[in-house]
């Protein structure tokens, strides 16, 4: 199963060449750290999705001895460990360019990351090949340019949201927080071991 | 000696194909050739046989075991080949090992490297600069670093030049030498399995037509040609199926022993090829109650 990790590594050799540029573009553009957090965190996990579409691969993986359900976890698992190395590499790329940022960056920004994960990993073992990275970045770009607008707006208008949002203490917002991202990612990974149990190749 | 492989009454249907309640055996040992058109389901039922696809029911176990409880010891034990490339194209041989090697306990990087150095493959080059001789060499290679005792492979000689061809065949004659592997691969160039097959399964339409011994189908299936006016509704009951021309006629038995009884010396018997066997299969069974 740590084979099936370390596989997205000697995958992507080339592309963590640009991977630093990549975050370092961020930082420049005085992106919010979370933002930068969120970026470096997606960058390898859907990056081996570009890969892991394909049909062949698919074979390749199913016909080593793998069960589907490690190809599955080791997914799930590998998309955790990526998104703390990229968080590491990102705090560092951060720290030296003496940006300030906080813990509360970091768990925006990986909580951001877990959500959209949750979400789009299962979409990739329902549809059809080839379209969904396409759908899946596209889909990301637009969320991170328009997300915090609907944000604000629903801040502004959902009092009742806000109103009881504020009036919880900080560590019962950061542990709920934390649970229900838990959860949803937990609920994402029982899913997507369904449908890829189902799936032919 | 055993199965290595057991279908029993296998089903699966899609769409527009089915196979129906195959049985089929792959003995421990032997290289067993899997033949048939284009769309007979060869590739479905290799599918099967590798988990890929689940039939709809019926019963698949390979060296007697069930891929729902031993999948990984199962996978252990077989080195595949498939018609397409399945390792990724812009990997080097050097890389796919990486990735490939450490997910089988008994791979062996000496024994890679010697089948690297035998194929004449670059370990440096990207697989999609490979031609499709150089990519199943490279296919071939990883199957067989990790000692497997089940070769499967799914066309493996579709595409490649007489000489490669040639090459392959010597090959996996020299791997059945220590007579504890099994080959099974699928082809529809018959002529390949003339020289290095034991068995013969024989796949129509979905449906297994046999699965013999090379001997026992050369003992049973045999040309014969004849005069037209031999032909009535008795006596074509000895052919699988009948070409009519206006000089006479044409057909495939596999009952040698009803024509000489029937015909005696009035048709030329000849040995049917597999092509042969295969091209008269195509024609099917009710060709001849026309």
């Amino acid at each position: 199963m740590f084979n099936l990790i370390r596989r997205d590594v000697i995958l992507q050799k080339r592309q963590l060449l640009i991977f630093i540029p990549f975050i370092l573009f961020f930082i420049i553009m005085n992106a919010h750290p979370a933002l930068t957090f969120l970026v470096a965190s997606i960058f390898i996990p859907f990056n081996t999705y570009a890969y892991d579409e394909k049909a062949e691969t698919n074979i390749l993986l199913n016909s080593l001895p793998y069960t589907r359900k490690e190809i599955i976890a080791s997914r799930y698992l590998g998309a955790i460990i990526y998104m703390v190395l990229s968080i590491g590499l990102a705090s560092l790329a951060l720290f030296a360019f003496q940006k300030n940022f906080t813990m509360t960056d970091i768990a925006i920004g990986a909580g951001l990351f877990l959500v959209f994960a949750s979400f789009t990993f299962p979409l990739f073992y329902i549809f059809k090949p080839g379209y969904i990275s396409t759908v899946v970045m596209i889909s990301f770009l637009l969320l991170a340019g328009i997300g915090p607008a609907i944000v604000t707006f629903l801040a502004d208008h959902l009092t009742v949201i806000t109103d009881f949002i504020t009036n919880l203490t900080m560590p019962t917002l950061y542990t709920g927080v934390a649970v229900v991202i838990l959860a949803l990612y937990a609920i994402s990974w029982v899913t997507t071991n369904i449908v890829y149990h189902r799936k032919t190749f | 000696m055993g199965n290595v492989v057991e279908l029993k009454n296998v089903t699966k249907k899609f769409k527009d194909f089915s196979i129906k309640n195959m049985d089929l055996q792959v003995k421990q040992g032997f290289v067993t050739g899997f033949i048939g058109a284009n769309g007979a389901g060869k590739s479905t039922t290799i599918k099967m046989m590798m988990n890929l696809l689940k039939p709809d029911s019926g019963e698949v176990k390979l060296f007697g075991l069930d891929y729902k409880t031993e999948e990984k010891a199962i996978k252990e034990r077989i080195g595949f080949v498939y018609d397409g490339n399945v390792f990724f194209e812009g990997l080097n041989l050097k890389d796919i090992k990486r990735i490939v090697g450490p997910a089988y306990k008994r791979w062996d990087d000496t024994l890679f490297y010697h089948y690297i150095e035998q194929f004449e493959l670059p370990l440096n080059k990207a697989m999609k600069t490979f031609s499709k001789g150089m990519k199943m060499k490279a296919s071939l290679a990883i199957a067989l670093s990790h000692n497997a005792e089940l070769i499967i492979m799914d066309e493996p000689t579709a595409g490649l030049d007489p000489i490669f061809r040639r090459e392959l065949l010597d090959l996996l004659q020299e791997l059945m030498l220590d007579g504890s592997r099994t080959i099974f691969f699928s082809t529809h160039i018959t002529i390949d399995l003339d020289r290095i097959a034991d068995y013969i399964a024989f796949l129509q339409n979905g449906e297994l037509v046999f699965n013999h011994s090379i001997h026992d189908v050369t003992e049973n299936y045999a040309l014969v040609k004849g005069g037209r006016e031999l032909l009535d509704s008795d006596t074509k009951k000895a052919f699988v199926h009948i070409d009519r021309a206006s000089t006479g006629f044409e057909a495939l038995t596999n009952n040698i022993k009803l024509v000489k009884d029937t015909f005696g010396d009035t048709v030329i018997i000849e040995r049917a090829s597999l092509e042969d066997i295969m091209n008269y299969f195509k024609g099917g069974f009710t060709a001849c109650l026309i």
